[in-house]
């Protein structure tokens, strides 16, 4: 084929073979909005089980792991009661990570690892990259599905996750039990930390690469301090994210209920909720008027 | 002490007049199934790989004794700046001419290894058909369009840190090791699919190189366009094992920012002007 017939045909082609600049760098950015930015987000509530009892320390009198449970089950709520557009939000994070998944592992496929022959830093995560890719598609399948999904089939114990109960469904789930640790339970908790270590290297590393990708750090100096960067970053969020999994596994599901059990239950239903919000409304208007 | 000091006295030094081991897989032709064969070299001073398989050359009779061909393999230059003689020695790709057995096997029965590039459909033995490298050459045009029907003068003036710039890259001498140590480069002896593979690093870096000539830019938009499609800088998987085994230290990783740069801005620019 002459160089001429090759850019004749250049503009023909799949879908895929007209549009591939596009969705290549579609698959990119999607990697850091919104998926990036949700698993920080995500990562930082659920750490709050570890951090939440420091802002809470004034108010609660069960210590610092009841006033965590208490800190994290009120975010988890403000989330599912109160952030607007929460459908809208939902359904753009399952688009980009279907998106990010299918095009990530087509192209995984089109490489053949050689670590074993370059041992390089460089190469070892680029296979870890692809693996962590595999392996995170199959963690937010189980993830999603049997804690939002209700597929408590796959769950050891049965344990079923609702958002007023988050910590204490969240806690039996990842336990086996609400009692105590059984051998299914170890091995969901097991499969957490894992996978919560790889998706973190995954965006980290992935932070990296797109800065390569895009053309924001040419030099390979650049290339260096944005990667110390992204190592920070992800050092962080790995401390986030295996320090939130082993919260919730430390974590008795019975007492954490109790804690649960004494919040304002305002929030749990919708018609209380919006009653609750009118007499809040009623009162700044009032507290408006009296100040004019 | 100096580093070269260094490493000299950390390295084991040579035995003169030793013998070693050549461990050379070996293929008879396109197609055909491939085979160990080992071959015992009196090892002269100062040897490389290409006087050893010179010897086998004379003599080719195994180290068990069995009389087979004469090894082939590719060579031109013999000073590591034509690439022909490109192959993998003890599992990792490089030039053979430049590669000395004093400091690969300098015991006695040390054993090398040496295998064709694995990425590259093999001819014979040692020796693989490079087509598909220069192929990608051409897919990026990495020339300067200076053809036409009357004089075009000097060309424009050039600034000594594009000078410098420019000179590195322009040392790529096509040798594959970059597309060899590659995770994303793989064989593909149907020439018809050489449009959509992998270009490599190599080609990409070409880019860049005739991007920055000041007359060479005239085809930056189709030098760009080409690497926009399947097969281009996108496919690139940032193993960056190309810069490490590049023989010529030519910044690859950074050219392949470089044209992703240019790449995100001629993407851009385009969507909103073309008509």
């Amino acid at each position: 084929m002459t160089t001429q017939d090759s850019q004749a045909a250049a503009p023909r082609g799949s879908f895929l073979d007209r549009h591939y600049f596009l969705l290549r760098r579609l698959h990119s950015l999607t990697g850091i909005v919104p998926i990036g930015v949700f698993l920080v987000v995500h990562l930082l509530t659920n750490s709050s089980i570890l951090w939440g009892g420091v802002a809470e320390r004034h108010h609660a009198g069960g210590g610092m792991t009841d006033a965590g449970v208490a800190y994290f089950v009120r975010e988890v709520r403000w989330i599912n009661e109160q952030v607007p557009h929460l459908l809208l939000i939902e359904t753009t994070l399952w688009v980009s990570i279907l998106f990010h998944s299918v095009l990530g592992v087509y192209y995984a496929t089109t490489g053949r690892s050689n670590t074993d022959r370059y041992r390089y830093q460089g190469n070892w995560r680029y296979r870890l990259q692809r693996i962590s890719g595999y392996v995170g598609v199959a963690f937010i399948l189980y993830h999603v599905g049997t804690l939002r999904w209700g597929w408590t089939f796959l769950v050891p114990g049965g344990t079923e996750w609702s958002y007023p109960f988050a910590a204490s469904t969240l806690a039996a789930a990842l336990r086996g039990s609400m009692d105590g640790i059984t051998v299914g339970g170890v091995a969901v908790s097991l499969f957490y930390f894992a996978a919560v270590g790889l998706l973190v290297f995954h965006f980290a590393n992935g932070l990296w690469t797109a800065a390569i990708t895009w053309g924001l750090t040419v030099s390979v100096s650049a290339q260096k301090r944005w990667g110390y960067a992204c190592a920070v970053l992800g050092a962080g969020l790995l401390a986030m994210g295996w320090g939130s999994v082993i919260g919730y596994v430390m974590l008795d599901p019975k007492r954490a209920r109790v804690v649960e059990m004494s919040l304002d239950p305002g929030h749990q239903t919708g018609a209380a909720e919006k009653a609750s919000l009118e007499g809040r409304r009623e009162a700044g208007v009032a507290r408006e008027s009296e100040g004019m | 002490m100096t580093t070269t000091q260094a490493r000299q006295s950390s390295a084991r030094r040579p035995v003169p007049g030793r013998t070693i081991r050549l461990r050379i897989l070996r293929c008879d032709g396109p197609g055909k199934p491939s085979r160990w064969e080992t071959f015992s070299i009196k090892v002269e001073s100062g040897a490389n790989i290409i006087s050893c398989l010179q010897q086998v050359a004379a003599n080719p009779v195994t180290a068990d004794g069995r009389a087979t061909t004469p090894v082939v393999w590719d060579s031109g230059c013999l000073e590591e700046v034509c690439g022909a003689c490109t192959m993998v020695i003890n599992g990792k790709v490089r030039q053979s001419c430049s590669c000395l057995v004093d400091e690969y096997a300098p015991g006695e029965g040390d054993q090398i290894t040496l295998e064709p590039m694995s990425k590259f459909p093999v001819v014979r033995d040692l020796w693989v058909d490079r087509s598909r490298l220069f192929h990608a050459l051409r897919r990026v045009k990495a020339w300067v369009p200076i053809d036409g029907t009357y004089h075009l003068g000097h060309g424009p003036r050039e600034s000594p840190d594009a000078q410098a710039t420019r000179y590195v890259l322009s040392e790529c001498m096509s040798c594959g090791c970059c597309l060899e140590a590659c995770p994303q480069y793989n064989v593909e002896p149907d020439a018809s699919a050489w449009d959509t593979s992998f270009i490599g690093a190599h080609a990409i870096s070409q880019a860049r190189l005739f991007n920055m000539h000041p007359t060479g830019r005239q085809l930056a938009g189709e030098r760009l366009e080409a690497l926009a499609g399947p097969g281009g800088v996108n496919d690139c998987g940032n193993a960056q094992n190309c810069v490490k085994v590049c023989p010529k230290h030519i910044p690859l990783t950074e050219s392949i920012a470089a044209i992703g740069r240019q790449s995100t801005v001629h993407a851009i620019a385009s969507w909103f002007a073309r008509g």
